[in-house]
């Protein structure tokens, strides 16, 4: 049962025995020395020399423990802390030795340890980083690739958890997470691992082809589906694959998102012109029919007739005119047709001809264009190259002119006339590279276009295909920052209804940590900044950050600026604490809530749960109290130093900053946690019992 | 069929429906002009050569040879300078057109086309 006391209150209960038993036996032998004397006089002198004895003997326990407190018990209890730092959370260096000096060899010893421990796992992290970077390589590369799928990728877990998603997919679902407009919306929004994917996508067609293909025998067997996000505002063609039975007894499955809204409108749009021309030409002609069974064959026909006649035969013809118009104008929108930089379209088709020893000069234009450029690129490789077989060439130039609703592509060169026959035979030859069996002819079918030979002055050629522009070109869009966010891990784990019995490693935690007006919550301090960052099945998720200004509706006092650098400028377009906090509280849904000196932040968040309309009643972890689990309580137990004592850097212009804090706080987290373990705390339930113990040092929370 | 010499202006029909043809037959004579009528690509070119038409009313579409060929050859014949096409399609997409008229056309029509549009047309290339 004692052990389960710290190591300084069992050294104290000793020394304490101790000197009550010395009291105990000096009174016994002073009883009984005076027994046997006989001398009743003599009591007064035994009292007092029990006394001097009882107290001399108390005094010298009480300042032996107290030397052996502050000289063993304290170095012994910070010698362990500082190995176990060393021993699980990877701290190098030696320790210090010099707060141990009373412990004898103990404290060289253990910094020898320490040193070989660290030397040893030096060699081992070399050959390890070394295979590492290798992986690493290839992981990139593969991420690379599958960030740059044009569908959005998800990977599910049975229970329909996130565990794997592609940029495109943060870029379909991610609108339909937003919460509200500004900043909040690009701080926290979008999808997140180990998240529910209803949070983002309507459940019923996804739980209807999940158990339809639950059913199915094998796992060769892919549905598709059309679902919409959340708000309604996206159409969705997915496709749903389950993963190999292998990976669990209920294998999760693969989603492939394509939007298809805008195709769904082109469609519709396509069948009410169809429907709307089927009945202008129907009328006409079913009247031209029955007219016409009226004429008198042997005779010419009555006036009144041939008029009928002239008017149902213009009104068909005006349909079909008509008709011609508005499919003419509708060209170019075809599904599969997609956009093209015209700089992008000229550097592919100039490193295709620089390849066969031509020349590409192309002026700057900036066009969009609604076409398929893979295969318009090699269509007018195609040409260029029987061009060059009919002595054209080396030299081309390619040049864009706006015409209307289309860009007319020029391809110049000087010399002969190029026949039209000769350009039909190219037409007809398959496209390199294309789809089996699509000739040039059939691509530009396929884009409602044609292309020509033009003759200029001066043995000028030039062939001209016109194509549709989309729009003038915008800055080009950002490089992809996310590229895929994945966890595989979390496909095989178990979900245990209780937090309290859930093994730490498995929750989700949010870090978090706000920047405020004051120290005062109560006498309206306000919160102005707030940064968060999710962790899941122990790791950092990259790019699932919450990070945002705060309008506090309050004046910002210059001390509190000068500590965290946040202006009442910066602040003056930021969102209020209600819309930021309804946001923040979707990004902590479901995951246990960490912050150094946890009370202090909560206590800003709780006072507006009514504004906010929803309450933070997530089980919260303070790392100053699991500090003190790791370390015992005599250290300091501030972020500076914890982070000091477990090897992590704060860069400087980081620090006080939310995030920067937020990111030392995780950091200092995930080095404790195997500390946590070491100590056989296994799951969250026992790791707070042991922090009540020392909620003496700060409020609980739970 | 009127014959194409007995006029100041000769015209060339190439057009491979004989319901179209027909029709151009009637309005062009009822405009008083003399004009021939050829129904494939592949004989045109050679009547062209031989008739020196003023204007050629050219269809797109033809057995063989496309219009859009012949107008080419046409174009690119020194010979053939002052003979003025006319084209005429069925589709009348605006690609077409440009394509046309980029391949030396002088005028394009879509059937079904009016006659008021086909006089005018006529009479401006011919210059009357």
């Amino acid at each position: 049962m004692l052990t389960r006391l710290s190591l300084r209150l069992r050294v104290l209960l000793f020394f304490a025995a101790l000197g009550l038993g010395g009291i105990a036996a000096i009174v016994a032998g002073l009883l009984l020395a005076y027994r046997r004397a006989g001398v009743p006089d003599l009591a007064p002198a035994f009292v007092q020399a029990g006394l001097i004895g009882g107290f001399g003997v108390l005094g010298l326990a009480a300042a032996i423990w107290y030397l052996f407190d502050l000289n063993m018990a304290k170095p012994i209890e910070g010698l362990a802390g500082h190995l176990r730092a060393r021993a699980h959370a990877d701290v190098a260096g030696a320790v210090e030795a010099h707060s141990g000096r009373y412990l004898g060899d103990l404290a060289p010893a253990a910094s020898a340890a320490a040193l070989s421990l660290s030397e040893t796992r030096n060699a081992l992290a070399e050959a390890v980083a070394r295979e590492t970077t290798r992986l690493a390589a290839e992981k990139a590369r593969l991420e690379a690739l599958l960030s740059d799928v044009p569908v959005g990728v998800l990977l599910c877990s049975a229970d329909h958890q996130l565990v794997f998603y592609n940029s495109t997919a943060v870029e379909l679902m991610g609108a339909a997470a937003s919460v509200g407009p500004g900043r909040v919306a690009t701080a926290g929004a979008g999808p997140g691992l180990d998240r529910k994917l209803f949070d983002y996508l309507r459940e019923g067609p996804i739980l209807h082809a999940h158990a339809r293909l639950g059913g199915a025998d094998g796992n060769e067997a892919a549905s598709d589906l059309i679902c919409s996000t959340q708000d309604g505002r996206q159409v969705l063609a997915a496709r749903m694959r389950l993963l190999p039975s292998d990976t669990g007894p209920r294998p999760g499955y693969v989603l492939t998102l394509r939007d298809v809204t805008a195709d769904l409108a082109l469609q519709a749009q396509r069948e009410a012109l169809l429907a709307e021309m089927l009945d202008k030409l129907r009328r006409p002609a079913t009247n031209l029919r029955t007219l016409l069974e009226a004429v008198d064959p042997g005779a010419a026909p009555a006036p009144a007739l041939l008029t009928a006649l002239q008017q149902e035969a213009e009104a068909l013809s005006l349909a079909v005119t008509e008709l011609a118009r508005r499919q003419d104008e509708g060209g170019g929108q075809g599904i599969s047709v997609s956009v093209t930089r015209l700089s992008d379209l000229a550097d592919g088709l100039r490193a295709r001809m620089e390849g066969a020893g031509q020349r590409l000069e192309a002026a700057p234009a900036p066009y969009l264009l609604r076409c398929n450029g893979f295969e318009i690129i090699a269509l007018l490789d195609r040409l260029v190259a029987g061009l060059v077989g009919q002595g054209a060439g080396p030299a081309f130039r390619l040049d864009a002119v706006e015409d209307g609703r289309d860009i007319l592509l020029r391809l110049g060169w000087t010399g002969a006339p190029l026949p039209l026959k000769r350009l039909d035979d190219w037409l007809g030859d398959p496209i390199d590279g294309a789809a089996l069996g699509m000739t040039g002819r059939s691509l530009l079918a396929a884009h409602h276009s044609d292309i020509w030979p033009e003759t200029g002055p001066e043995s000028a050629q030039a062939l001209v295909l016109p194509l549709p522009a989309a729009r003038k070109e915008g800055p080009r869009p950002k490089p992809i920052t996310r590229a895929v966010v994945y966890d595989f891990d979390l496909l095989g784990k178990e979900r245990n209804a209780l937090v309290a019995d859930t093994p730490l490693a498995d929750l989700t935690y949010v870090v978090f940590d706000t920047e405020t007006t004051g120290l005062l919550p109560a006498q309206g301090d306000e919160i102005v900044q707030i940064a968060a960052l999710r962790i899941v099945n122990g790791r950092r998720v990259a790019g699932e950050v919450f990070d945002t200004l705060v309008n506090p509706g309050r004046s910002i006092p210059a001390a509190s600026t000068e500590v965290h650098g946040v202006t009442e400028a910066m602040v003056a377009s930021a969102p209020p604490i209600a819309e930021v906090g309804r946001a923040f509280h979707k990004f902590a849904e479901g995951a246990v809530l960490i912050a150094h000196n946890a009370p202090f932040d909560m206590a800003f968040l709780k006072r507006h749960e009514k504004g906010i309309g929803a309450g933070f009643d997530n089980p919260v972890l303070d790392t100053v109290l699991l500090s003190a689990v790791v370390f015992g309580q005599h250290e300091t137990h501030s972020l500076d130093a914890l982070c000091h004592r477990l090897g992590i850097t704060i860069p400087q212009e980081v620090r006080h900053t939310a995030i920067g804090d937020t990111i030392a706080t995780a950091e200092a987290f995930l080095k404790m946690l195997p500390m946590v373990r070491a100590r056989g705390f296994e799951t969250f339930g026992q790791v707070l019992t042991e922090l009540r113990r020392h909620g003496r040092l700060l409020k609980d929370l739970n | 069929m009127a014959d194409p010499s007995s006029d100041k202006h000769r015209i060339l029909v190439v057009e491979d429906e004989d319901n179209i043809a027909l029709a151009l037959d009637y309005l062009i004579t009822r405009e008083g002009y003399g004009h021939e009528r050829v129904a494939n690509g592949g004989e045109a070119m050679a009547r062209i050569r031989s008739l020196r038409p003023n204007l050629v009313l050219l269809d797109i579409m033809l057995p063989e040879v496309s219009g859009y060929e012949i107008c080419q050859a046409v174009r690119l014949d020194p010979e053939l300078s002052d003979v003025r096409i006319l084209m005429m399609t069925a589709r009348g997409s605006a690609v077409e057109r440009k394509k046309g008229l980029a391949l030396g056309a002088d005028g394009f029509i879509s059937k079904p086309f009016e006659l008021k549009e086909l006089r005018s047309e006529v009479r401006r290339l011919l210059g009357d």
